[in-house]
């Protein structure tokens, strides 16, 4: 016979709370290693006082194969992904890693020293610095009247 | 990829979700890192993608038969760097694997290169048939 308690009765909300919680911690999870439906590589944009810092992580990418490009303010980044070796694909237990060559342009800030551009290639994760310019004096306009 | 033919290899490694992420005190993300598990002559190989991982700040452990990696990631931005477009979060790698009893466990080596974890499993070598001398009375 079902009784109500009232006691006892918002037990089934909190669980399904945790319980969607935990659904949400998953996908969480997830959704950074299966970059499905997004641009490769993700990128990051961050802005110190002196300059603008862009990073992307690109596991399994030799420096040798990553290459960047800058033209009219649009910055082109490639490369492959590739392991030493072909391994065929009867031979895989389980595949989670994507694999190829991929390509990314993207429009860099105005105001930036393009010649000054650097770049750094640690454990997978590029880091792009473009130094801000400086900041230009205001410049007196002369007004003549006759 | 093919479940064809039912090679002993195929369990020796069970990938495992590790479901217990870390407190929230320290708002840390913690990834679970994309794998690759393979078969080579010598056993398995297992690959992970372990960006910003650096030798210093990756633990590979074996308890019993759980082999778990844990990679630290350290950020490379100054302090003062304020966001101004995001596509990724930066967290750390966790991640833990049933080991079967024909790997030997001895013999794991890994390796890091280009932000991917590479650890050899060999295959325990097969234990030597053995006669049984069977006496009558």
């Amino acid at each position: 016979m079902a009784v109500f308690r009232l006691g006892q009765s918002w037990d089934p909300l909190r669980d399904l709370e945790r319980e969607v919680d935990r659904l949400l911690q998953s996908v969480n999870l997830t959704f950074h290693g299966v970059r499905a439906g997004r641009k490769y590589p993700a990128v990051n944009l961050h802005e110190s006082s002196d300059e603008y810092i862009l990073t992307a992580e690109l596991p399994a990418t030799a420096p040798e194969d990553l290459e960047l490009t800058l033209s009219n303010g649009l910055l082109t980044m490639s490369g492959q992904r590739r392991d030493e070796e072909e391994i065929p694909e009867e031979r895989f237990r389980r595949q989670e890693r994507p694999q190829g060559s991929w390509q990314r342009s993207l429009p860099i800030p105005e105001r930036v020293q393009e010649e000054q551009l650097s770049a750094d290639f640690h454990n997978g994760v590029l880091v792009i610095r473009l130094p801000k310019a400086p900041q230009e004096e205001p410049r007196q306009i002369p007004i003549t009247s006759d | 990829m093919s479940t064809e033919q039912p090679d002993r290899s195929q369990h020796l490694v069970m990938a495992h979700q590790t479901d217990d992420s870390t407190s929230s005190s320290t708002e840390r993300f913690v990834f679970t890192p994309p794998i690759d598990i393979f078969e080579t002559a010598e056993g398995l190989m297992l690959r992970a993608d372990l960006p910003g991982v650096s030798l210093d700040s990756l633990e590979l452990q074996i308890q019993d038969n759980r082999l778990t990696l844990f990679g630290r990631v350290e950020t490379v931005l100054p302090d003062d760097a304020a966001p101004l477009h995001r596509e990724f979060e930066v967290g750390d790698f966790l991640r833990s694997f049933i080991l079967s009893d024909e790997v030997d466990y001895e013999r794991i080596t890994a390796r890091l290169s280009h932000g991917v974890l590479e650890v050899e499993l060999p295959r325990a070598a097969q234990a030597e048939p053995r006669r049984i001398q069977v006496n009558a009375d």
